[in-house]
């Protein structure tokens, strides 16, 4: 069986990404349940309960309670950017969202990512685009005019500034060992050994560096609720709030997504198990699902195990410390390529 | 990898980019009107206040930079930079019968970045003040 002509035409690669997004703020909202039952479990509280089976309706109620509230923009505000920021950071998560494989389907032994587009340089773009988000959170800090969200945004340039580096320097390493910068050949080149495995430091450091990335606790300086209220995100309110959240939390679900394509084997499964015509369109996809959702239990329960992090120890640990691991980590890929393992 | 590189394909891989880039920039306004015609709307003068810390804000909070962000700052470019050359560099890496010498060349290359980097370890250029 092939795959229709059509599928590969660029126009209907594009509605299939836009039924990604649709299918990632289904899964952003769901995550968003899944931090709120589990930060609940794990403080022994019960979370929402009351709208819905175990509160599985609260984020209905949640998205109509920010449809309908007002839309403020303090006078002191710069009108302009305080609009134009949450465009910015919508866009910079689902520019990265392009790129980024849900999952493939495997016919005769061919694979066929679930993705908008792929690219030959898919992981450079992916770093590129990501760091625009970073100025969407500039620019809700300074547009706003209060002095802890602008105190929460240096805080963030200083912690990006340091964390892209590392970060940097590990998809290198990756890609030397994939022999691609393409995302869904570095997927697949992890088919018998998962790059974990091939370069343990690596993964560390690029974890380490994709949680800071996220401004995932502990590395949520920017918004540090017990020193700078809500940190950059103060003054806003209702759908506007509603919008910096979800692009944050949907940063999470790509990031995890990330995280499983690069070092923990993507997809890949024993040829056994894809042979099947319909396990094969079935299984690497929900098998890729499922790696991703523990990736992203793992990062919420650390959320609740490490405490915040200061932001001079956050510089000192880019810097100092993963910054010569990651040079380490591209020593020992260098090494074993040279031995050509 | 052939030597040969299709444009066409380039191209058309970055058309779905084009659309979902259109897409994503028009939700927030459009989700922004929706709120606008959904929500209740009432002029009161408080509620255009800046909230900051509940108290009326004192001064304009629009500060300047600390100058020691621009240390770091010049830092990011340099490594950034260094980490731009590692990509293509990475492509050719395996396959290509240049290993050793490209291997040879880069690590020159990493080592004089890192000569850079123990001498603003030794400035103290990276503490945080």
């Amino acid at each position: 069986m092939e795959l229709p002509e059509i599928l590969f035409n660029p126009l209907v690669r594009g509605i299939i990404g836009i039924c990604l997004m649709s299918a990632i703020f289904l899964g952003a909202m769901a995550a968003v349940w899944f931090e709120r039952k589990l930060s609940a479990d794990i403080q022994q509280r019960y979370g929402p309960m009351r709208t819905g089976p175990h509160g599985l309706l609260q984020l209905v109620a949640d998205a109509i309670k920010l449809f309908t509230k007002e839309d403020i923009i303090p006078k002191n505000a710069d009108r302009l950017l305080f609009v134009a920021a949450p465009i910015m950071m919508m866009g910079s998560v689902f520019l990265v969202l392009v790129a980024i494989p849900f999952g493939a389907i495997i016919i005769n032994g061919n694979t066929y990512p679930i993705a908008a587009t792929e690219m030959d340089i898919s992981i450079l773009y992916i770093e590129a685009v990501s760091a625009i988000s970073i100025i969407g959170i500039f620019m809700v800090a300074y547009s706003s005019n209060n002095k802890y969200s602008l105190l929460g945004a240096f805080r963030n340039f200083a912690r990006m500034i340091g964390y892209e580096v590392p970060l940097g320097i590990s998809i290198v390493s990756v890609a030397i060992m994939a022999g691609s910068l393409n995302i869904v050949e570095i997927a697949q080149a992890q088919h018998p050994l998962w790059f974990v495995f091939k370069q343990p430091i690596g993964f560390i450091v690029f974890f380490i560096a994709l949680m800071a990335d996220m401004g995932r606790l502990p590395f949520d300086q920017n918004e540090s609720e017990e020193e700078l209220i809500a940190g950059w995100i103060t003054e806003y309110t209702g759908m506007r709030f509603g919008l910096g959240f979800f692009a944050e939390y949907i940063h999470l679900i790509l990031g995890s997504m990330l995280v499983v394509l690069l070092f923990l084997g993507g997809w890949n499964l024993p040829a056994v198990l894809t042979s099947n015509t319909i396990l094969g369109i079935i299984l690497p996809t929900v098998f890729f699902l499922l790696k991703v959702i523990l990736v992203m239990l793992f990062i919420i329960m650390l959320r609740w195990a490490v405490p915040r992090f200061r932001i001079d120890q956050v510089v000192d640990i880019s810097w100092k410390k993963l910054l010569p691991l990651a040079l380490l980590n591209l020593g020992w890929v260098i090494a074993l390529g040279l031995l050509g393992v | 990898m052939s030597g040969i590189i299709d444009i066409s394909n380039i191209i058309y891989s970055y058309i779905p980019v084009a659309i979902i880039l259109v897409v994503a920039l028009m939700m927030p306004p459009l989700t922004m009107f929706l709120v606008k015609s959904l929500s209740p709307r009432s002029k009161a003068a408080a509620k255009y206040d800046t909230y900051e810390a509940g108290s009326v804000p004192i001064g304009d909070a629009r500060i300047q930079f600390n100058v020691e962000y621009y240390l770091y700052a010049i830092a990011f470019v340099l490594f950034d930079i260094e980490v731009l050359f590692l990509y293509p560099w990475a492509m050719i890496f395996q396959g290509h019968g240049i290993t050793e010498i490209a291997t040879v060349e880069m690590l020159v290359f990493i080592f004089v970045v890192l000569f850079g980097y123990v001498y603003l370890l030794k400035k103290e250029a990276l503490k945080w003040q």
